[in-house]
């Protein structure tokens, strides 16, 4: 026995120490082969970022590799991500953002009007005329005005991106359920009642292996609009983004339509759970849902790897005398301001977009390529494959419409939330809806903030401050430690003492002290990330005002951050103080028991948090495949967590998901039950005592140091949940899960507000600090400290 | 836990004895006792087998409504899938070496500012100890954003140090728990070394340190976790994928346009989390049997 747990053991330490080793082994050259390209390699590196699956990889990749062989002066360091918006975004607050990047179209308008992007007019003139060749006229021209800027509208002005590919927008149908419904498929076009009716007829099917719903709708904002647009609306009315006209009648019926598919007729499917622009594309693969869109071509090449059902696309459904307006999702290679390469960068870009590229792209079915020429060539049409239909994607571009946004990124951020909250969480009316994105655009446009001229921040003048300030504290301090007797402390040991918490002195001068100043200070600031430090201005309490009077997502992160701390701290403390007690029983395997209920606690961060996304699902969760059990007997319904019940339900959701860490506060409890001593137990007893009377006049008030302690620790540290909500859902639905850090994150690392969010900061700070000082000065009335000596 | 002739003679905190025991006599709070066990650690169990199950399901099975409670088929393809697609072989290098590297910096920090603490009366050592206990009260996030810039002006922005250096600064919480256990060995012992000549760093290194063993491996147990799933950190700081750590591969596994392959992300988060939980078995009577709050008492 003995001898088994020691081969185990010798054998952990073994694979440890192999990993460990293979680890350092593997970095290390890792990080050596890149220090020696830097230092031995003479060519030109440039660094490009993109998005994409396996088959985009492959492509950029063997784009790359042809360029360079072409171009043996240039090295080309390819980085391709995922979690694509928020690598880019940090790359570019880190002040090292790529050369070449992918920019989709609806975000032209925020990074260009960060000047963040090159333009590009300049150098394609100059190309056409030294090559003789005016390439961009081959692309179709809306894809071209798609990525022109000039402040206000795109259409006009700078060019700022050459587009590497396009989608329109049309729906996907599910052919075999259309049939068995008898509903014929509208290749030619549907009117929106007519979509409803099918919709009706479709939901009505049977089928063995779940339910069957008409269809299920992407929400997100180009989507929107198309929704918008195709019922006669639009977002604005005339040039400058003053007037919102989604309280207008046609924008309002799409947005009611979408609301009564899917509550009233519950025809539509209402996906919940993930990230809004997921939708449809799983649901749809099941083979339980008719028409799915408006989306793009992307789809293609997943849904092509069907086999249970015939598919095809169809136009996006439109009301009578609307004029037909087709929304065009284009993505370029954009070159950032800040590159040092521009010229190598160019001739990149060039050759990305050329045909070659745009051959390559079309064969993958993933995007239509932006020449006419490749985009009617079989290389994108595919006759041998789905879509049948495939030469609707290239003849609705003749319907295309830029759709103009305004530079300000908050619109978009409020259109989602608050339509959200009526589409998605029947939350608003629509009516409601529209109100709230028009008020809460007005106020955001208005505030002192974006209006006011400020004055430049004095650095100079706060680092003279500073530098006298830190200097008389130093001199302080020094004639203060002087002061004092030395006793029979004596200087070596002084000395020795210094030395070993220097580390810790270190650390709070560079890590904490600074940082706080220098965070107290940029909240007084407008800066953003861009900018030198230099360009900051200073505003005062500004950053703090806006935050209180025009933010209301300001004031929904400090609702929701506080709902789940007063859930989540009473209901962790409590239920580690009842497992301890249970867990302190001297029943025979407690020992077991005692690991099961630890283990959970090991696990946390992003694992915990996809793992708890699939048990939270609504339909596909196990959660409430259980509670199903037992709710419905009772006429109740589990509640949709993170889908139409979020408002509500949502926070409870992430306490639930703490719980299952119980064991890491239980283990501290459970120690220090394990100190009381059982005399006094005992000597309650003899007094007639009850269990219970024990556990309150004893078990607790002994405790109620470490209770203390975990209080505090509890606070603070339930006021700083982030990653649990950022993975599984991002702040929404509408707002409802968007804690604190997370609007902190955001305007931080999305928006490079660095002023505005270190304002947020304090508050955080302040807000903490009098939460604890209120624990602390309660302390004195409950706290026993006797408990544990 | 092994004591031996070193080791102080009054208990140390982290010897927990088993005199506070309750003991509960009949027979039918003992079946509640164990009725109360089982359905609670059926429920936290739970998790795991779903996690598990779903992870060998097919991408047709994972997505059914409603969900099966086992795999009809069993995919072990899943996993070897799942672990190319996030390129698994260098997130859990880059992971291996931050974690590493975190671990021993704070064991070693916060253990020599422990000592020094404890150890050495110097004039200014109560203020500075309660000014380093305050600031656990300080949430990070007001040090982040300066953190983010000055690491910035450093060129370390898409290297692991910003997320290997403050871990080399002592953690109040660690100090706190060395400077507990340095202050309770006893001083015969320190004035022994002396004697025998031993310099300040040598009764650090060669006895404070062998002593510390169970407080060492909570420190270090604690750091690894927090390290190994630390994610706001690695999303600010890193961005080659090169440099990714799991938790960012695992994030970036979700994509930019939603869940696919539910089975896939399942596997690799049950391989993820794998280490956290050999970890804990591997050291688990510090954890379960003597417990964090050891280092809290006094």
């Amino acid at each position: 026995m003995i001898n088994l747990t020691r081969l185990c053991r010798a054998l952990l330490i073994l694979a440890t120490t192999a990993v460990v080793a293979w680890s350092f082994l593997h970095v290390g050259l890792r990080l050596y082969g890149q220090w020696w390209a830097d230092r031995h390699d003479p060519r030109t590196e440039i660094t490009i970022l993109h998005w994409g699956d396996n088959a985009e990889r492959e492509i950029v990749a063997s784009l790359v590799e042809k360029f360079e062989a072409q171009n043996p002066d240039i090295r080309v360091n390819r980085i391709h991500a995922s979690d694509y918006d928020a690598k880019l975004n940090t790359m570019f607050a880190a002040g090292s953002p790529p050369d070449l990047f992918y920019l989709a179209s609806g975000h032209l308008p925020k990074m260009a009007g960060m000047g963040l992007l090159e333009p590009l007019d300049d150098r394609i003139e100059r190309d056409t005329l030294d090559t003789d060749q005016a390439w961009l006229d081959e692309f179709y021209p809306v894809l071209i005005e798609a990525f022109r800027y000039d402040g206000q509208r795109i259409g006009e002005g700078s060019l700022y991106g050459v587009p590497k590919d396009f989608t329109t927008m049309l729906m996907y149908v599910n052919i075999d359920l259309f049939e068995r419904a008898g509903v014929a498929v509208p290749y030619g076009g549907w009117t929106w009642e007519r979509f409803d009716e099918a919709m009706r007829q479709i939901a009505r099917l049977e089928d063995p292996t779940g339910e069957v719903y008409g269809g299920v709708f992407a929400t997100w904002p180009e989507v929107l609009r198309q929704l918008v647009w195709s019922h006669g609306g639009d977002f604005f009315a005339g040039a400058d983004f003053a007037d919102v006209t989604l309280d207008e009648p046609a924008a309002q019926s799409a947005l009611h339509r979408i609301r009564r598919l899917r509550f009233d007729d519950k025809t539509i499917y209402n996906a919940t759970t993930g990230d809004a622009q997921g939708l449809g594309e799983q649901e749809f693969y099941t083979g339980r849902i008719g028409v799915v869109g408006p989306i793009g071509r992307w789809r293609t090449p997943r849904f092509r790897s069907i086999d249970s059902f015939e598919w095809d696309v169809v136009p996006v459904p439109h009301t009578p005398g609307a004029e037909p307006r087709n929304v065009i999702v284009t993505v370029c290679w954009a070159m950032s301001s800040a590159s040092r390469h521009k010229e190598e960068s160019f001739r990149l870009l060039k050759f990305l977009c050329g045909p070659e590229g745009q051959r390559l792209t079309a064969r993958s079915g993933l995007a239509i390529p932006p020449t006419r020429v490749v985009a009617e060539s079989d290389d994108f049409l595919q006759p041998d494959q789905s879509p049948s239909n495939a030469r609707l994607f290239v003849d609705l571009i003749e319907r295309a419409q830029l759709s103009q946004m305004p530079r300000e990124a908050e619109f978009a951020r409020y259109l989602g939330e608050e339509v959200d909250q009526a589409i998605r969480l029947d939350h608003l009316t629509p009516a409601e809806a529209a109100a709230q994105v028009e008020q809460r655009w007005i106020e955001e446009m208005r505030s002192p903030l974006r209006n006011r001229a400020f004055p430049p921040m004095r650095w100079g003048l706060i680092a003279g401050i500073a530098g006298a300030a830190i200097l008389s504290g130093v001199a302080l301090l020094w004639w203060w430690l002087r002061k004092q007797k030395l006793g029979s402390i004596d200087r070596a040991q002084e000395r020795a003492g210094w030395l070993f918490i220097s580390p810790w002195i270190l650390g709070f001068l560079a890590m904490t002290l600074g940082p706080m100043v220098i965070s107290l200070l940029l909240s007084v600031t407008q800066w953003t990330s861009m900018q030198p430090l230099g360009q900051a201005r200073f505003v005062g309490l500004g950053n703090y005002t806006q935050l209180f009077t025009h933010d209301a997502d300001f004031m929904q992160s400090l609702w929701v951050t506080f709902y789940y701390a007063a859930l989540a701290v009473p209901v962790l403390q409590v239920a580690a103080l009842l497992v301890a007690v249970l867990m302190n029983q001297a029943v025979r395997g407690i020992g077991v028991f005692r690991t099961v209920f630890f283990v959970p606690s090991v696990v946390s961060g992003v694992a915990l948090a996809t793992l708890w996304v699939m048990i939270f699902d609504n339909e596909k969760g196990i959660l409430n495949r259980v509670l199903g059990v037992f709710l419905s007997p009772l006429h109740l319904m589990a509640p949709d967590w993170f889908g139409t019940d979020a408002e509500v339900f949502a926070i409870p959701a992430f306490v639930i998901m703490a719980l299952w860490g119980v064991g890491a506060g239980m283990v501290i409890y459970l120690a220090g039950l394990k100190g009381i001593s059982v005399s006094l137990y005992e000597a309650a007893r003899i007094d007639g005592a009850g269990c219970i009377r024990q556990f309150f006049t004893i078990t607790i008030p002994m405790l109620s140091p470490l209770i203390f302690f975990n209080l505090v620790m509890g606070i603070i540290g339930s006021f700083q949940i982030f990653t649990q909500v950022y993975v599984m859902t991002g702040g929404g639905p509408g707002n409802a899960t968007l804690v604190y850090v997370l609007k902190l994150y955001r305007e931080a690392f999305e928006y490079h507000k660095m002023g505005y969010a270190s304002a947020m900061a304090w508050i955080l700070f302040i807000v903490l600090l009098a939460l604890t000082l209120a624990v602390v000065k309660s302390s004195k009335r409950w706290v026993h400290y006797e408990g544990l000596r | 836990m092994t004591r031996n002739a070193t080791h102080p003679p009054e208990s140390v905190a982290i010897d927990v004895s088993h005199r506070g025991r309750l003991r509960t006599g009949s027979d039918s709070s003992r079946w509640l006792t164990y009725a109360l066990l089982l359905a609670g650690a059926a429920l936290l169990l739970i998790p795991f087998y779903w996690m598990v199950s779903n992870s060998l399901k097919t991408e047709a099975e994972a997505n059914m409504i409603p969900p099966s409670l086992l795999p009809k088929e069993f995919v072990w393809a899943n996993y070897p899938d799942a672990l190319a697609k996030m390129d698994f072989a260098n997130a859990l290098a880059n992971t291996v070496v931050i974690t590493t590297l975190c671990v021993i910096g704070q064991v070693l920090s916060s253990s020599m500012v422990g000592f020094g603490f404890a150890r050495f009366r110097f004039r200014g050592r109560g203020f500075l100890f309660m000014l380093m206990l305050s600031t656990m009260m300080l949430p990070p996030q007001v040090s982040m954003i300066p953190l983010f810039i000055g690491f910035r002006y450093l060129g370390m922005i898409d290297t692991f140090w910003p997320l290997i250096i403050p871990l080399w600064m002592g953690t109040p919480f660690y100090v706190f728990m060395f400077r507990q256990f340095f202050s309770q060995v006893p001083e015969e012992l320190v004035e022994a070394a002396r004697i025998d000549g031993a310099s300040n760093w040598m009764i650090y290194w060669r006895l404070m340190l062998p002593l510390s063993g169970p407080v060492i491996a909570i420190v270090a147990i604690y750091t690894f976790m927090f390290t190994w799933n630390d994610f706001l950190g690695p999303l600010i700081y890193l961005n080659d994928p090169d440099n990714n750590t799991l938790a960012l591969a695992l994030n970036a596994f979700k994509g930019q346009y939603g869940v696919s392959d539910a089975q896939l992300l399942m596997a690799a988060s049950f391989v993820t989390m794998l280490p956290c939980i050999a970890l804990f078995f591997a050291a688990q009577r510090y954890l379960v049997d003597t417990g964090a709050a050891s280092g809290l008492k006094g």
